[in-house]
This record gives structure tokens, sequence and C-alpha cells, in this order.
């Protein structure tokens, strides 16, 4: 009724086993189950079709596939390994699967498969058999056959084969002689044959010439997306920006004008003993908020840590550790302060002594 | 600003008002749910036995008498002279040592004011507070700040939670100590999750979209006005989960409190399990059994972070400078801080000298030793304080912990510990003795 249908996987395995079983089912003790296999196989194959289910009775399917299952079925890990352990027994001795060892009569599943399993180490070479990757690698060697061998015969090879480890065979080959193109002089003429290679790779081919054109594009698309990341037009203030006469600034007093646009108090004020107009950066030196000039207190104070300041940028409350910074201010040309943004003074560095950071009054 | 006191009062008297009618009612809720269980004598006043169901009845009845007057605008209030004294003792220094105390307290004593009826009792001390409290303009303005009324709540949540876990380890704890197995032992019926766990996930979000749009109708969002990169709004604040860290950036260098020590605290969170070797406490609440991992988690919790928003949040006001809960945010408000570095104190102070100051024009190398000679009084007593304090801390009073540790676990546990502490050291340093910075090298952006 199998045939009748597409078989399935399951279907096919068991219809693999069945044949070898049959082939390999002479012995004695395995025979009867091994019979027994044929009708049992295709039950548990069915089992998930409901259609063959239906057409095989499901009454005596149940406790068929039990028994025969060791010789015909799959073999469940414990079955192979004493399956294992019965051919490590059987080699020395030299015997036949019949001589293996019987040690459970009464439960009738346990012997079977070593007797079974045996005889497969027998009749598996013809068959296929165990292939291992020395036994592919050795003859993949010797190209004596192509394809996969048994282990029995990478066994008979093996000895006649060097290039599988045995110990003895170990012998060091003598140096071959360095032929003349090995020779290290040799190697200065290769540099040249490389570029001459690169090029090759780069623009010899079609294919090379297209993933060379892509990454010049690629990189090329890389640049300009970088240059996009400028902006055409700045609309900042200039660095450099006239704030008026030294006049214009009362000794004493703290400009707030510039404030918004620049950022820059510009004060005249006593430091270190002597008047001075210099320009303050408005950036607290602790984490860069804007601190705010308070009239009544005569201080700098941020709002954000509660850094204190004097009128000339000394830090002495909160925790700002430096003093605020100055910007560079001269006298330009027609008598007015000139502030540039771009260079800076630190006071803790000793800077507020160079006569760029302020203007003697 | 305001206008009258008695202008603000009417404005407020609705809410507050409304506030004693909730006071009320939720006493009266518990004296219900205490009537259904059967009433309990909590004590006996001149012969009669008051059960906790009439006690409670009682302290709704007073706050529906008082829920009239603030309706009609004369609610009670504290005096001048109390609020004064609480503006005092919400100084900074009161403040922190203030709550240490308060934890020990609550450490101390955690059998006692976890009874319900204790818990309960605070619980209404602590309302009617606030209900008195907000009758000040200068309170209400910064407690009812759309920004601010959250965190409100979330303080008496966390008061609610740490009243839960401390009530269930006091359980715990007892029950342990008489040989009986912790109370969750005894719950592991099994629960499913469908539709237990199901059920009271819906419930909580229904509930809580509820309190959303009841939130998002109720108060304002807290927009400001457009964004200026010269004016910086005074007082500057970071979201309230951040105040921990924007106080601790008022006591150290930015590199210091903002990167070095938030790094520290996040890798020494990760290295809690491998540093903890007490196996009691998993699946349970309990105190007495973990005591140690409990008192450390108290104190960075709660003191190194909840102490420290509640203070950013109610405290700190224009310049960043402190203000009690019922003082007016004045921006010109003048405070002495005029703080110096410990070599300042050491040179000047100590020694009568100038700082040691390198001869001018000598190389960078030179420069370099005199800023060390220079801080070295402050270099010493960091290193001492990091290197010496953990041997000596092995030798006294955690010798049993060294003994199970070993060194190399000991060791950073150690040191977890001792910056820990050395945030509070330092603020109480900068609060009572104007200390700037222990080490201090504005040439190298290095400040400790």
């Amino acid at each position: 009724m199998a045939e009748q249908k597409k078989l399935s996987v399951q279907e096919i395995l068991a219809l693999a086993r069945k044949q070898k079983a049959e082939a390999a089912g002479e012995a004695a003790p395995a025979s009867e189950p091994a019979a027994a296999a044929p009708e049992a196989a295709p039950p548990v194959a069915e089992a998930p079709a409901p259609v063959a289910a239906e057409a095989a009775p499901p009454a005596e399917t149940p406790p068929k596939p039990a028994a025969p299952k060791p010789a015909g079925g799959k073999m469940s890990v414990a079955e192979m390994l004493a399956a294992a352990r019965a051919q490590g027994a059987a080699k020395p001795a030299g015997a036949a699967a019949a001589a293996a060892p019987v040690p459970k009569p009464e439960a009738p599943a346990a012997p079977k498969p070593k007797p079974a399993a045996a005889e497969k180490n027998e009749a598996a070479p013809k068959v296929g058999g165990p292939k291992d990757t020395a036994s592919i690698l050795a003859a993949a060697r010797k190209g004596a056959k192509p394809g996969p061998i048994t282990k029995a015969e990478a066994a008979a090879k093996e000895k006649a084969d060097p290039t599988t480890d045995e110990k003895p065979a170990r012998v060091a080959p003598p140096m071959p002689v360095k032929p003349a193109a090995a020779m290290p002089k040799a190697a200065k003429g290769a540099p040249a044959e490389d570029r001459r290679g690169f090029l090759t790779v780069m623009f010899g081919s079609m294919l090379g010439l297209g993933y060379s054109a892509l990454a010049l594009a690629g990189g090329l698309w890389t640049l300009g997306l970088a240059r996009f990341m400028y902006p055409n037009i700045l609309t900042e203030p200039p660095s450099q920006f006239k704030v008026g006469f030294p006049s214009d600034f009362a000794p004493g007093k703290v400009e707030e004008k510039f404030k918004a646009q620049f950022g820059v108090w510009i004060v005249n004020t006593e430091y270190n003993g002597h008047l001075e107009i210099a320009a303050i950066r408005t950036v607290c030196t602790h984490l860069g908020c804007t601190p705010n000039w308070l009239e009544a207190e005569q201080k700098f104070k941020c709002p954000c840590h509660g850094s204190g300041f004097y009128k000339d940028g000394i830090n002495f409350e909160g925790p700002a550790p430096r003093p605020l910074e100055r910007y560079a201010i001269t006298l330009a040309d027609d008598g007015q302060l000139q502030v540039d943004k771009s260079k800076l003074f630190f006071e803790e560095m000793g800077q507020w002594s160079d006569p760029q950071s302020f203007y003697s009054v | 600003m305001h206008g009258s006191h008695a202008d603000f009062l009417a404005r407020i008297q609705l809410g507050l008002g409304f506030f004693y009618l909730l006071l009320a009612a939720m006493n009266w809720v518990a004296a219900l749910l205490l009537w259904r269980d059967g009433p309990k004598p909590y004590f006996k006043l001149g012969g009669i036995t008051v059960t906790n169901v009439f006690a409670w009845l009682i302290v709704g009845g007073l706050f529906l008498i008082v829920a009239p007057f603030a309706m009609m605008g004369s609610p009670p209030e504290f005096s001048e002279s109390v609020k004064h004294v609480i503006n005092e003792l919400s100084g900074p220094v009161t403040l922190t040592v203030g709550s240490l105390v308060a934890m020990a307290f609550l450490f101390v004593f955690r059998g006692w004011w976890t009874k319900p009826p204790i818990a309960w009792l605070l619980l209404n001390f602590s309302l009617l507070a606030m209900g008195l409290a907000v009758t000040d303009a200068n309170f209400f303005e910064i407690v009812g700040k759309p920004d601010n009324v959250p965190i409100v709540g979330l303080v008496y949540l966390l008061g609610f939670f740490t009243w839960l876990a401390t009530y269930k380890a006091v359980i715990n704890d007892d029950r342990m100590a008489q040989g009986l197995p912790p109370i969750e032992k005894t719950e592991d019926e099994k629960v499913l999750v469908w539709p237990d766990l199901v059920y009271t996930e819906m419930i909580c979000m229904v509930a809580m979209t509820a309190l959303m749009l009841v939130w998002a109708l109720a108060l304002q969002a807290p927009l400001e006005e457009p964004a200026s990169s010269v004016k910086t709004p005074n007082p500057s604040k970071a979201p309230w989960y951040f105040l921990g860290l924007q106080e601790m950036l008022v006591y150290y260098d930015p590199w210091y409190a903002g990167v070095v020590l938030p790094s520290i605290v996040v890798f020494g969170l990760m290295a809690i399990p491998f540093l903890d070797f007490n196996k009691a406490g998993n699946g349970y609440y309990t105190i007495s059994q973990r005591k140690f991992s409990y008192i450390v988690f108290q104190i960075g919790f709660f003191e190194l972070w909840i102490v420290l928003i509640i203070l950013g949040t109610f405290l700190r006001g224009p310049n960043w400078n402190f203000f009690g809960p019922f003082e007016y945010w004045d921006a010109h408000k003048v405070l002495a801080q005029n703080n110096v570095d410990l070599s300042q104190y050491f040179w000047g102070g100590m020694l009568g000298q100038g700082m040691p100051k390198a001869p001018a024009g000598s190389g960078p190398g030179m420069e370099f030793l005199y800023i060390l000679w220079r801080e070295s009084p402050g270099i010493i007593l960091t290193l001492a304080y990091l290197v010496l304090l953990p041997p000596i801390l092995a030798a006294t009073v955690f010798r049993g912990f060294f003994a199970k540790m070993g060194l190399i676990r000991f060791m950073i546990m150690s040191n977890l510990l001792l910056l820990m502490i050395s945030l509070p050291l330092k603020m109480v340093l900068r609060w009572t003795v104007n200390l700037k910075y222990i080490i201090s090298i504005p040439e190298y952006f290095l400040n400790f």
C-alpha cells in the first residue's frame, strides 16, 4: 500500500533499512525480528499520514514497532553504544556476530541490536559503511579512488600510504635545493610585477573598471557630503569688531551692550593695581553658561551653579575653577578700540600681562 | 507680584478647601475599612476605650471643620516665627546633617514608625503641614509650579514605598527572629499570568491614563521664553532627575562631577553583585540580615540623590543661592561665599606666606614642579584619604569584611565607599569653611 502513494522520507529510510536488514539477515538471532521489520516499518512511517493509517489496521501496529525497531528501524544511542562495544569485543576474538555475548536473555530487545550491528560491520564495506575525514582525505591525495571510501578500505591502504599519520613513517625529508627563481635576488623584480598586477586588477577587466569607477564616485560623494556640512554663508558676526573710543568707557563701568551680539563685556577696571580696559568673554569657566552682571553687587554671577566673579573677571565664589577669559583688545588706526575674538587670554596662565589682552588707560 | 496676602488666599481658597475635604475623606475611608475588619481598641482615654475606627473618624472630622474656613479664605497658617525657624533649619548644613539624623532615627526605630497607625498619623501630619505651608505665597510659588507639582507627588510616593518595604522587612525580621520563614515563603501560591497579572496591568493602565489626563488638563506645560545664547534663565535648573548631578557640579570641577563621578557611580552599581558576599535576603524583604547593604543604599540613594533633588528643586533659587521654603526668591540676595582653595588656606593662612610660584621665565617642567609643590597639601590629603584609609578600615571597622572579601574586592569596595562619602564631605566643607578645591590646578584644568 505504501508503494501506491508518494513515499515520504521516513518511508524511504524504512525501505532502505529493510533491504539492508534482508541483505545481512542470515545470522540466526537477528533473522526473526529482521523478517518482522518489513511489516513493522510501514506503520511507523505512516503514523503521520491519516489516509494510510486508515488503510493499515491500527490495532496491530502498536506492539510491533517496539520489538523490531532495533533490527530494522533506527537505533537508539544506547543501542549504538552497545553495538560499538560488541564490535570492540568481537574484533580481538576474530569471531563472527553470532559469538557476541548475550547479557540478558529474558529481555529480547536488548541482545538483538548487537548481532545486527556486528554483522553490519562485516557487511557494511560493500554497502557503504562509515566514512571518516581521514580516509576521504587519504583517498583524495592518492587519487586512487575519487569519492568516499570505507574505513576498511582506508585501513587497507593506510599501510602503503605515507601521508596518513603513522608515527614511524615520519622521517624528515632532505631539504630540496632552492630553484633559481626562489633565490632572494629574484625578489627584486617582483614589485614591478606587483604594480602592474595592481593596475591590471583595477583597470584590466570590465569588472575591475566598474568597481574602480564605483569607488571613485563614492569617494567624490563623500567629499561632497563633507563640503555640504559647512554652510556657504556664515551669519556670525565678524571675529574682529570695533567697540568705540576708549573715552566711551567710564572707569569702573561694565559695558553690557555687546553681550547679546558678540558675547563680550567691555570692562574698565583695575587689575593688579593698574587701570585698564579689557574685553571679557561672557562664558562661565565652570560649564559654559552665560553669567549675569549684577550692578548692585558689583559681580558677575552664573545662574547655573552659582559661580561668582569680580568685576575684573577673577573667580571668587562657586565652583568656577578659573577666572573669566579675555579677548584681545587693541587700538585701531582710527583711535577706536578693536576686539579680536580669535585670541583668548587666560589669567591662570599669566597671559593677562600680554599687552594685547588689555588697553591701558 | 501677588498683591496682598488676602488676595493670594482668595486665589487658592477653593483648592485648599477641597484639599482639607480630601483629607477628611481619606481618614473616613480608612475608618470604614477598619470598621469592616472589626474595630480594635487603640488606647484608653479617661476610662473610655478609643477604637481605631473612632480615632480616625475624629481626625477626619477635624479636617472637615477646617475645610470651610479654608474655603472662605481664612485657613490655618504657620506663624511667621515658625516659618522663620523652618527657613533656618532648611539651610544646607542642617538639611544634610538633619536628613542623616532622620535616616538614622528611621533605621533604629523602624519597628515603631512602620506600624500602620503611626505611619498613617505621620502621613496626616505631613499633609496637614503641606496645607498649612501653601498659605505662604513664596512656598506656593515653588511647590505649585507645574514643573514641581509632580516632584511633590514623587516625594510622597517615595515615602509610601519606603514605608511599605520597611514594614514588610520588619515583619519578616520578627518572624525570622522567632525561627519562622519569611512571609514570602508562606505566600508561594501560584499566580497565573492570565487573568491575574493581565487584569492588574489593565487596571493600572486605565488608572494611569486617567491620571495623565487630569495632569495634562490641570497643569500648564512648563514652557519658557524662547532660547537665547546670551541669556541663561535664572536659576537654570536641570530636569528634576538630574538635579542631584547639578548639585554635585556646584562642589566639583565639571570633568570630575560631570564625567568621572557619574562613571564611578555606574561602574560601582555594576560592581555590587561581585562585591556582595551576603547571600541572605534573596526574594524577601529584610533589613536585619542585610544591614550593611541597607545602610549603604539608604545613604547613597536617599542622602546623595533624593535629598539633593529636593534641595535643588525647592531650595535653590536665583543665582543658585539657597533659599528657605518660605523665603522670597530675591535675585539680589547677598551671600558671603568667598571660596578659598586648600592650598590658599595652607600657604596663606597657616604658613603666612605667598603661594609658591615658579620664577618668571622658567620652563614648563619647572612650572609643573612648582604647581605640584603648591598643591602638595591637597595631593597628600587626597592620597592619604584614598590609599591610607582602606587598610586602616580593613584593620579596624571592616575586619570581618576584609577576611571575607579578600584584598582586591575589599579595596574596590572601600574606595567606592570613600568616593561616595567624599561628596557630602566636600559639600559640608564648602558650606562651613568655604573650601573651594582640595587640589586646584587650573593651569591643567585639573581640580578636585
